[in-house]
């Protein structure tokens, strides 16, 4: 076996202890702590998750601080002869920032679950799948090779499906989590070829080693490979065509909610475009139309949500189009702002989540609608602070998080030309609309519709101060913009650096904020000037309620998609069971058919096709043969 | 020492047989098997630093050139590892049952049988092994079979010898090809080589490929593995899925591909063409199935396709890879077959629709059951992936195109796996569902499963010790 340089002596312990306490903690929770008291099975987790937030912290001080990286092999994974594929780490700016984020707000929600879960009879079972799939998400932002990314990658999508699926008695539940496996695996094809591709031409899959070549030379497989990784990236990141798992995966728990849609699982796919940016960026119209999809998907998602009345539907929809925010952002080339509103929707995303999860949790429900709630701000004046600060950050409002990474990607949209313009201000508007009009109608009012939520109570504070916590990272997130630039810049694997976030410019300030106040008035009106509005038109337009409902008609098409390949697979099962097998059940009968002669020398017995066979068989090859 | 891996076996069932009603047959079946697995694992030992080949023994000259030999590489070994723990587990899975003396004996005939084919280094004692092999399955599924059995014993016997007629009449062909272009006689596999072109080797090259084909099985040649699965008992299941669909690989791998490099090389398309489409279309009739025996049977037919796919590449990751996941599928379908036959036990059934809900009352039947499913769809970190992304990554060099129909025959996999699994697990029991007949696993079932899971884990993320067991015995033979 070939030797590697590197392996785990060189690893320093922060990055050792973010894969060992996850595994560890996984191990004595199945093994020791579930067997004996499985009411505790949180406690090595929630364990973890503290040295895992620590260890992401003290590693991107360092690299914030000192410039440091690491991208080191970490022996073999299969190897056969020369040919090898190694296991590996890869700590740079990147990888570095989201990975903080990842452990801050995800360490924050398993704390949030052990409150929330804390009655379902399968606390044991929802805690190891949690926690497996942050440790899927820690691999997956610190692999430094292709194939390693997509053994996280697949290890997210398996976790998420037995998180999505966790209450399995719901028919809804077990349909939106094979939909949702299923619909990843759609796209994982594109990363497995990809990974294939990458591997046949470079015989390595290697981040650092790939890209500078890809930059230098030309390769005619990679625009391919560049087509490939977009099409997985559309299934994780929830893009048109395959966003439509995600709004479905809402029938998870809450907390799965906030950890797969908000913070981790959905964001792997920009991630993925982020980190393989020097490879996309030289591929010849790849990037307009990664523009072009996120535009659409934000716009078209943006308008759906604000159709929605469930809350956490809201909130999916929201997810979606602002995944589209990310990827129009990264189509307009612009890195460092796209993966700063991963980092920053991280934050509000987590926070509306949990407050949807402690309002359907205050009606002792799996999730609420609008019809019930309304007018919560005076029973829920907690949640509504938290709720109230992201909302004002995910719409885009000056000094909140939101506002300053959606800023720079509106900046971008703003150099780009018209049709650039268009999207980002339809984005603004649509956001600020959705989101305000879900502030307004739940904690103001209520409408004469609303029930109003009449038994709710404020959350517990194992829920509330999770919640309060993310909520201060969406206040100050936007200060640390300058840092962020700092860091991103850190350890990027080609020569040519990327942006910094842009200079604050007045007339993109003026923009944005014009879109948001627009996007909020809409909002004031529907919720307080005419507050049935939102009641009324789905009966006055049914044809709108209904094109709404469907996704403007994908849902029916993906249905039909669906179907169709189920008929090819039962016209497979068909053919095979008609023609292939019954031409050989036919073959006796046709020798019995053949007459007399026929008849008699189907027997019956073993013996005797044995020996027409071999007889039968030496003819033919001779007669071939000659 | 090689010769009596198959002879303690063989001795065992004669054993088992003369002693039926005086000794327990099934303890005695069991020490048999456990005794082989054993020896099989001190074979590295055995051979001390010399490497695996110093074990090779040759009998005297015979006529025509025929010599009993044996011979071990790591594939043979691995495979030797294989029919040996296959062999323990599937005698444990009947275990409940109280059957006969000839069945237990059956099973050490079998692999008695299969190791002798692993293990011999001519063709003639190849011939008679492969033959062997055919008769105690025989046995096992017509007269231990579900109610269909005598149909389906008899469609599996003549089809699989339509193909033993064709390699018969190739192996022949072989010999005298040899014979006439250098003077010598010889059966010896590592000597035998056809001519490099013409339409003569190009037949008898085909004849060996339908001879092995209708084992591993390829498309169009499938369509009595299905039925088989479905009428043989459980352990019979096991034993078909993981080792005898083995036999048909290594043929192509020992005897077909070293004796016609060319002319395999020549029509790798076409080849290609076929592990691609048992790939797909394994997969697409997979998912068209109501029966759990059915489902991964064609499931089988895929999976075969990745291995075929891995070794025509004749890359060193493709050899390895492709060979890695005969041991793969044997352990993953093996698992399968092994928890499916549980839930036939205890309900009965086998039909999707029989079963819903079990999750609730058995929890780790669906945590075992589950770890199979994903090991068997290629969840990267089981071992499933590790030889599937091996084998297209070696065809992937080669036929780029041919790489793509498995990456389609990849995300096909999770199509019919999981609706199944929900569909006995997760699901509402409809009615005339068998769900509250089904019991949690036992003790012994679950140490079984324990041990193919920790398999699993270890072959996914380290492979490397089995991969380059693999990769040094191939390389002298195809590269």
């Amino acid at each position: 076996m070939q030797r590697i340089p590197g392996g785990f002596a060189f690893l320093p312990w922060p990055v050792i202890l973010l894969f060992a306490a996850p595994v560890a903690a996984l191990l004595v929770s199945f093994f020791i702590v579930r067997p004996a008291r499985p009411r505790w099975t949180h406690v090595p987790i929630l364990a973890s998750c503290a040295v895992i937030a620590a260890c992401a912290i003290w590693i991107l001080s360092l690299v914030l601080f000192q410039n440091w990286g690491l991208d080191l092999p970490l022996g073999g994974w299969m190897v056969a002869g020369d040919w090898l594929v190694s296991y590996g780490v890869r700590v740079d700016g990147l990888s570095a920032s989201v990975l903080a984020m990842v452990s801050i707000v995800g360490g924050l929600i398993h704390v949030y679950a052990s409150g929330y879960m804390a009655e379902d009879p399968g606390f044991a079972r929802f805690f190891l799948a949690f926690h497996l799939f942050f440790l899927a998400m820690i691999g997956l932002l610190l692999s430094n090779s292709y194939i390693q990314l997509y053994l996280f990658w697949e290890l997210v999508g398996f976790a998420s499906y037995l998180l999505i699926g966790f209450w399995w008695q719901k028919k809804t539940a077990r349909r939106a989590a094979l939909q949702a496996i299923l619909t990843n695996r759609l796209g994982d094809f594109g990363l497995f070829l990809a990974a294939l591709i990458l591997l046949a031409v470079f015989h390595n899959t290697r981040f650092a080693l790939i890209f500078p070549a890809i930059v230098n030379g030309h390769y005619a497989l990679v625009s391919l490979v560049g087509f490939l990784l977009f099409w997985a990236a559309t299934a994780k990141s929830a893009q048109f065509p395959l966003y439509f798992w995600l709004p479905d995966a809402m029938e998870g728990p809450t907390p799965v909610s906030a950890l797969m849609h908000a913070a981790t699982m959905v964001t792997a796919g920009v991630f993925l475009l982020a980190r393989s940016w020097p490879l996309i960026s030289t591929v010849p119209v790849l990037p307009d139309l990664i523009a072009v999809v996120g535009a659409f998907t934000a716009i078209a998602a943006g308008i759906v949500a604000c159709a929605k009345k469930d809350l956490k539907r809201i909130l999916a929809y929201s997810t979606v189009s602002h995944l589209g925010i990310m990827v129009f952002g990264l189509g307009l080339g612009e890195v460092a702002p796209a993966v700063y509103h991963l980092i920053t929707h991280g934050f509000f995303k987590a926070v509306l989540f949990l407050c949807a999860g402690n309002i359907a949790h205050g009606l002792h429900q799996p999730t609420a609608d609008l019809d019930q709630v309304g007018g919560l701000r005076k029973k829920m004046p907690f949640t509504f602070v938290c709720f109230t600060v992201a909302a004002l950050s995910l719409g885009g409002i000056w000094p909140f998080a939101g506002y300053f990474s959606k800023d720079a990607i509106l900046d971008a949209a703003l150099h780009r030309g018209p049709w650039a313009i268009v999207a980002g201000v339809l984005i603004g508007v649509t956001s600020a609309l959705y989101i305000f009009r879900m502030l307004f109608l739940t904690f103001f009012g209520p409408s004469p519709r609303q029930k109003g939520g009449e038994h709710i109570h404020e959350a517990e504070p194992v829920m509330a101060v999770p919640v309060g916590f993310i909520t201060l990272g969406t206040l100050l997130g936007g200060l640390l913009g300058h840092s962020f630039s700092t860091v991103i810049k850190s350890g990027w694997p080609v020569a040519q650096p990327i942006a910094a976030l842009p200079e604050f410019s007045w007339s993109t300030f003026a923009v944005g904020m014009s879109a948001a106040a627009v996007g909020a008035g809409i909002a004031w009106v529907i919720a307080f000037v005419n507050p049935s509005f939102d009641w009324e038109w789905r009966t006055k337009y049914p044809a709108l309620e209904s094109a709404l409902n469907s996704d403007f008609g994908w849902k029916p098409f993906v249905r039909l998609a669906t179907a169709g390949v189920v008929a090819l697979a039962n016209a497979a099962g068909f053919f095979d069971h008609a023609v292939v097998d019954g031409a050989v059940e036919g073959a006796p009968r046709v020798a019995g058919a053949a007459g007399e002669q026929g008849r008699r020398l189907a027997t019956g017995r073993i013996n005797d096709y044995v020996w027409w066979m071999l007889a039968g068989a030496a003819v033919l090859l001779l007669a071939v043969m000659r | 020492m090689l010769s009596a891996i198959w002879a303690i076996p063989a001795a065992g069932g004669l054993l088992v047989l003369a002693a039926a009603g005086r000794w327990p047959a099934k303890r005695l079946a069991l020490a048999v098997a456990v005794c082989v697995f054993a020896l099989s694992l001190a074979l590295p030992w055995a051979a001390g630093p010399e490497g695996l080949s110093s074990l090779a023994q040759a009998g005297p000259l015979w006529a025509y050139g025929i010599r009993y030999s044996v011979g071990l590489d790591g594939l043979s070994l691995v495979l030797v590892w294989l029919t040996a723990f296959l062999t323990v587990v599937s005698l444990l899975s009947a275990w409940k049952q109280e059957l006969s003396a000839g069945f237990w004996a059956s099973f050490l005939f079998l692999e008695a049988a299969c190791l002798g084919v692993f293990l011999v280094r001519d063709l003639f004692f190849f011939y008679i092994f492969w033959e062997a092999v055919l008769v105690p399955m025989f046995f096992i599924i017509g007269l231990w079979g579900s109610e269909n059995r005598r149909h389906a014993a008899m469609k599996f016997f003549l089809f699989t010898f339509f193909g033993s007629v064709f390699l018969l009449l190739g192996i022949l062909a072989l010999v005298t090809m040899h014979h006439s272009a250098t003077g010598l006689w010889t059966w010896d596999m590592a000597v035998l080589r056809g001519p490099s072109s013409g339409r003569a080797a190009v037949v008898v090259f085909l004849a060996l490929v339908v001879g092995f084909g209708v084992k591993i099985p390829l498309f169009p040649l499938h369509t009595w593995l299905p039925d088989a699965h479905t009428e043989a008992p459980a352990a019979g299941s096991i034993m078909l899925a993981g080792v005898l669909l083995k036999l048909g690989v290594y043929g192509l791998l020992r005897v077909a591909l070293p004796a016609f490099p060319e002319v395999s090389w020549s029509l790798l398309p076409w080849l290609g063409l076929i592990a691609a489409i048992n790939m797909i279309y394994g997969a697409l009739c997979s998912m068209a199935q109501g029966d759990l025996k059915r489902l991964v049977a064609y499931s089988s037919v895929a999976h075969l396709g990745f291995c075929v796919m891995g070794i025509l590449s004749r890359t060193p990751e493709g050899l390895a890879g492709g060979s890695l996941q005969l041991l793969n599928h044997g352990l993953s379908t093996g698992a399968l077959f092994l928890l499916v036959g549980c839930l036939y036990e205890r309900g009965h059934k086998r039909g999707l629709s029989d079963f819903g809900g079990l999750f609730a009352k058995a929890p780790w039947f669906t945590f075992f059951f589950g770890v199979a499913v994903f090991a068997s769809i290629g969840l990267p970190g089981l071992n499933g992936f590790v030889g599937e992304f091996m084998s297209l990554a070696g065809m992937a060099r080669v036929l780029p195109i041919l790489a793509i129909a498995g990456v389609v025959g990849v995300t096909l996999a999770a199509g019919y796996a999981l609706p199944a699994y929900q569909a006995v697990f997760w699901a509402d029991p409809g009615p005339g569902s068998v769900s509250a007949k089904v019991t949690e696993l036992d003790w012994r079932e679950k140490s079984l499963m324990w041990t193919l899971t920790l398999l699993m884990l270890w072959i996914g993320l380290f492979p490397g010790t089995l991969l380059s067991l693999l990769d040094s015995s191939l390389r002298g033979l195809l590269l």
